[in-house]
C-alpha cells in the first residue's frame, strides 16, 4: 500500500524524484505518450478504415479483412520493433511502424465486419429509394456501421496506448516509458505512478471515444446496442470465423 | 474423434516434456569439464549469480560461473538483471548471492559516497568497507579498469577541437547526450558532469548497446561509451579526457554474500580471484571484441579463455 | 594487500580464428547464416523452447481461471461486473509495468513464476469474455429441450452449454495465446528467458541485426502457427459449426 502512496506521491510531484536533479516533467513525458499514440492510431486509421469500410460495402475480400487483421494481430509487438530497428534504425518511425501494425487489425476487421453485416434489406431498400452507392454508404452503412466500427477503433487506440512504453526498449525516449524502463533512476514508486498515467490515459481515451461514439451514432441505433457490448475497456469479441 | 483426441493427447506431452527438459533462462552450463582434476565445489550448497545488463558483464558472468562449476560448485546465473540499482536490490533482497561489480560505482551508486576517491586503491577500500557492513564482501580486483568516457565520433571531435568534457560547455542545452537511462540520476552521470564541467546537455535515454549506433546515425552528438569497448579500436570514435575523474576507478571484483564464502570453503574464494587476476585489459577487451563485434555467445567465449588458462 | 597487478600474464586464445572468420558478423549486414547455424541450438531453439513453454502454461492456466470464473458467472450474473472490471484494470496496465512491479512482490522476485503471474493476469480478461458470452449465446430452446430430455444441470452444462459454445471459447484461447507469445518477450526483461531474450541481447549488442530478425521472425511464426493450429482445433472439434455456413 505504501508503494501506492508514494506514487501518488511522485505524480503530484510531476515526476521529480527527491535527492535527484531535476527530470524531465511528468506533463510533457505524458504528452509524448499521447503525441506518438496519436500518430500511431491516426495513420492506422487512414490506412485501414477506408480499406474495411469498403471491402465490407462491395462485400468482398472477407478473407483478406477479416484474416489480414487476425494475422497482424498475432505481431509480437517487441519482435516488430526489433525487426524495425534492424530495416529503419532507431527513433520515430520504427516506433510507429510497431504501433501501427498493432493497430490496423481491429480496425479493419471490425470496419468490414460492421459494414458487411448491415442488414441487406435496408440496404435494398433505400436503393429502391434511389439512393447511389455512395449515398447507401454514407447515409445508411456507415451510421449503422458506427458502433462495432468505434469498438474496433478504441480497442486499438487501448493497444497502441499502453504499448508506447516498449518503445523506451529500443532507444525511443519521451514518453512515459523511459520512466517505466528506468526503475533505477525512478524506484518502483515512479514505475507505478506511470503505470497509473497510462492506465488513466487509456480509460481517459476511451472515455473519449465512447462520446464521440455516441454523438456519430443515429438515435435509433442506439436503443438496440447496449447489449452488444460488454463493457467500455478490453478487447472485442473475437470473430468466431 | 478418438484420434483427434490422441493427437491432442501427444501434443500436450510433448509440451510437457520440453518443459521439464528447458531449464529457463538461469542457465546451468555443461561446460565443466575434465582438465580440472580437484572439485572442491562438490556437494557444497548451490550458489545463485546475477550479471547486469551490458556487453562486459555477461562475459565477466559466464568467466566466474564456469570457473566455479570446473571446480564442481553448481552455479546458476541470473543474467542480463539490469543496472546496478536494480542487481544490487536483488542481492540484498537475497535473489541472488553474488554478481561481479565495478568499485567506482560500489562508492557512488550503492553507497551513495559524493565525495569521489582519488585513487583505484582508495575506490576499492571503500566500496569494500561498505560492502561488509552490509553483509557482503568484495573480493580482489580485477587488473584491468573500465570507466564511462564520453564518446563523440572522431569527425565531430575534430570539427570542434574536442579533447576534454568541459569543452562540451560551448554548445549549451542544444547538445544531445545518450546513455543507460541511470545515467540521468547518478554522479557518475549528468549529476558529476553538471556541477564539475558545468554542462548541461539534453538528455537521452538509450539501452546501453544503442550508444554508438545513436552517434553513427547523428541522434545524439556525445554517448556514454566504456573505456573497454572494441568499438573505440575501430579509430571511427574517440573519448574525451575526464581530468576531474567524475567518472572514478573502475575494476571489477565479485560481491558475495559474507555467509556464503565460509559454507562454501576456501577454494570458492581462491577460484574467483584467480579469475580476477587474469582480467588485464587486453584480455578483457578482446573477449568484449568476440562478443561485441564477432557476435559469439559469452558463454563460449568465456569458455575459450578459461581453457586456455587450465581454468576450464 | 590490494593487487592491481597481474601476477603473470594471462594467455589470450584466438577466440574464433581470423577476423575473415566473423566478416559478416563484423560488418553486421542484415543476414549472417553461419551465425544462425552456429547458435541455433544453443541461443535460438533453447530460446523458443522457453518461449512455448511460458506460453503453454500461461494459457492453461489462465483457461482454468476464466473459464471457471465464467462458469460461476453463467450461472451467478452479478459475479460478471467485478471479474471484467478487475480484469479490465490488469489488461490495461502496461507490460513493462507490471513485470517490474510484480518483482518488488516478496516471493516472486526475478523468476519464471513472476513472468507467469504477469502473462496469466493477461489471458483473464479476453478468454472469460469469450466463454461467458459463448455459454449466453446457446439458445434458450435448445436447453429447454435438453431439459425435457431429462438431462440435470451438469449434463447439460458438459453435452449441450459447453460445446456449443466451443466456437467462442476457443476463439478467446487464440487470441488469449497470441497475446501471450507477444508479451512473453517482454517477460525476458524480467526472466531472461524466451525468444524476447535474445532480441534484448541483440540490442544491447551493438544492434545486431541478424540476431534481431530471427528472434523477431521467430516469435512472429510461432505467434502465426499458434493461430493457425488453434484453428485446426476449432474445426476439427465443431464439425457441425462448417457445415451450418
Amino acid at each position: 500500500m505504501n508503494s501506492f502512496v508514494q506514487a501518488f506521491k511522485f505524480i503530484g510531484r510531476n515526476g521529480q524524484v527527491p535527492g535527484a536533479p531535476a527530470l524531465p516533467s511528468l506533463v510533457h513525458l505524458t504528452l509524448g505518450t499521447i503525441e506518438i499514440a496519436a500518430i500511431g492510431v491516426g495513420v492506422a486509421l487512414v490506412i485501414a478504415l477506408p480499406l474495411g469500410v469498403w471491402l465490407g460495402h462491395i462485400h468482398r475480400g472477407s478473407f483478406v479483412a477479416i484474416n489480414v487483421g487476425n494475422i497482424w494481430r498475432a505481431l509480437p509487438s517487441l519482435a516488430v520493433l526489433a525487426i524495425g530497428v534492424a530495416f529503419l534504425g532507431l527513433g520515430l518511425r520504427n516506433v510507429e511502424l510497431a504501433l501501427i501494425v498493432l493497430a490496423v487489425p481491429p480496425v479493419i476487421t471490425n470496419a468490414y465486419v460492421a459494414i458487411d453485416g448491415v442488414d441487406r434489406d435496408v440496404v435494398d431498400a433505400a436503393r429502391g429509394m434511389g439512393l447511389s452507392g455512395w449515398q447507401i454508404l454514407r447515409r445508411v452503412e456507415l451510421p449503422l456501421g458506427v458502433p462495432l466500427i468505434f469498438a474496433g477503433i478504441r480497442t486499438a487506440a487501448l493497444f497502441v496506448v499502453s504499448t508506447t512504453t516498449i518503445a523506451a526498449l529500443t532507444g525511443y525516449s519521451g514518453s512515459l516509458g523511459d520512466i517505466i524502463n528506468n526503475e533505477a533512476s525512478y524506484h518502483l514508486s515512479g514505475v507505478l505512478g506511470a503505470a497509473m498515467c497510462i492506465a488513466a490515459l487509456a480509460l481517459l481515451q476511451d472515455l473519449l471515444l465512447a462520446f464521440v461514439q455516441r454523438l456519430l451514432t443515429p438515435q435509433g441505433v442506439k436503443l438496440e446496442v447496449g447489449t452488444r457490448e460488454l463493457d467500455a475497456i478490453g478487447p472485442p469479441l473475437a470473430e468466431t470465423v | 474423434m478418438n484420434k483427434l483426441r490422441a493427437v491432442l493427447m501427444g501434443a500436450a506431452l510433448s509440451v510437457a516434456l520440453a518443459a521439464c527438459g528447458s531449464s529457463g533462462g538461469n542457465t546451468t552450463s555443461n561446460t565443466s569439464s575434465s582438465s580440472s582434476s580437484a572439485k572442491p565445489g562438490a556437494g557444497k550448497p548451490p550458489i545463485v549469480m546475477g550479471d547486469k545488463n551490458f556487453t562486459e558483464e555477461y562475459v565477466l558472468g559466464s568467466l566466474y560461473q564456469q570457473a566455479l562449476e570446473a571446480k564442481g560448485y553448481k552455479v546458476t546465473l541470473k543474467g542480463n538483471i539490469g543496472s546496478s540499482e536494480i542487481v544490487y536490490k536483488a542481492m540484498t533482497s537475497g535473489q541472488i548471492q553474488m554478481y561481479p561489480e565495478y568499485t567506482g560505482v560500489i562508492v557512488s551508486v550503492l553507497a551513495g559516497n559524493t565525495k569521489p576517491p582519488h585513487s583505484a586503491t582508495q575506490t576499492y577500500s571503500e566500496a569494500k568497507a561498505f560492502l561488509s557492513q552490509h553483509g557482503f564482501t568484495l573480493l580482489k580486483p580485477t587488473p584491468f579498469y573500465d570507466t564511462d568516457a564520453m564518446g563523440v565520433l572522431k569527425s565531430f571531435a575534430s570539427k570542434h577541437h574536442l579533447t576534454t568534457i568541459s569543452q562540451l560547455k560551448q554548445f549549451g542545452h542544444s547538445l544531445k547526450l545518450g546513455a543507460a537511462p541511470e545515467f540521468a540520476t547518478r554522479y557518475e552521470g549528468l549529476v558529476g558532469l553538471k556541477k564539475v564541467y558545468g554542462i548541461n546537455p539534453t538528455f537521452k535515454p538509450l539501452a546501453i548497446g544503442l550508444t554508438y549506433k545513436a552517434l553513427d546515425t547523428g541522434q545524439v552528438q556525445v554517448s556514454d561509451v566504456f573505456t573497454t569497448d572494441p568499438q573505440l579500436t575501430t579509430g571511427k570514435y574517440t573519448t574525451l579526457s575526464d581530468p576531474k575523474n567524475v567518472f572514478g576507478f573502475q575494476n571489477v571484483a565479485p560481491i558475495v554474500k559474507a555467509s556464503l564464502l565460509k559454507s562454501e570453503g576456501p577454494a570458492f574464494a581462491q577460484t574467483l580471484n584467480k579469475v580476477s587476476s587474469l582480467l588485464t585489459l587486453d584480455a578483457i577487451r578482446r573477449m568484449n571484441a568476440a562478443v561485441a563485434l564477432d557476435q559469439q555467445p559469452p558463454t563460449s567465449v568465456a569458455h575459450k579463455f578459461l581453457a586456455a588458462n587450465g581454468l576450464a | 594487500m590490494i593487487v592491481f597487478a597481474a601476477g603473470h600474464g594471462p594467455v589470450i586464445p584466438n577466440f574464433g580464428g581470423s577476423s575473415s572468420a566473423y566478416a559478416c558478423e563484423r560488418a553486421n549486414r542484415l543476414f549472417c547464416s553461419g551465425w544462425v547455424s552456429q547458435n541455433w541450438s544453443s541461443v535460438l531453439w533453447p530460446a523458443l523452447r522457453q518461449h512455448l513453454v511460458l506460453t503453454v502454461i500461461a494459457v492453461g492456466i489462465g483457461f482454468a481461471i476464466s473459464t471457471s470464473l465464467a462458469l460461476v458467472a453463467h450461472r451467478r450474473g452479478w459475479v460478471e461486473r467485478p471479474v471484467v472490471i478487475i480484469t479490465s484494470i490488469m489488461y490495461t496496465i502496461p507490460s513493462l509495468a507490471l513485470f517490474e512491479l510484480l518483482v518488488g512482490v516478496p516471493g516472486l522476485g526475478l523468476s519464471r513464476t513472476t513472468a507467469e503471474v504477469a502473462l496469466v493476469s493477461y489471458t483473464l480478461l479476453i478468454m472469460f469474455r469469450n466463454t461467458l458470452t459463448g455459454l449466453r449465446e446457446v439458445p434458450v430452446e435448445v436447453r429447454d429441450a435438453a431439459a425435457g430430455m431429462g438431462m440435470g444441470p451438469m449434463r447439460t452444462l458438459l453435452r449441450v452449454d459447453l460445446p456449443l459454445a466451443l466456437p467462442a471459447i476457443i476463439a478467446g484461447v487464440r487470441i488469449a495465446t497470441v497475446t501471450v507469445i507477444s508479451l512473453a518477450t517482454v517477460a525476458a526483461l524480467i526472466d531472461n528467458e524466451g525468444l524476447g531474450a535474445p532480441i534484448l541481447q541483440a540490442i544491447s549488442n551493438e544492434v545486431f541485426k541478424t540476431e534481431l530478425i530471427v528472434a523477431g521472425g521467430m516469435a512472429i511464426a510461432l505467434a502465426l502457427l499458434a493461430d493457425g493450429v488453434l484453428v485446426l482445433v476449432q474445426r476439427a472439434l465443431t464439425p457441425w459449426a462448417r457445415a451450418a455456413r
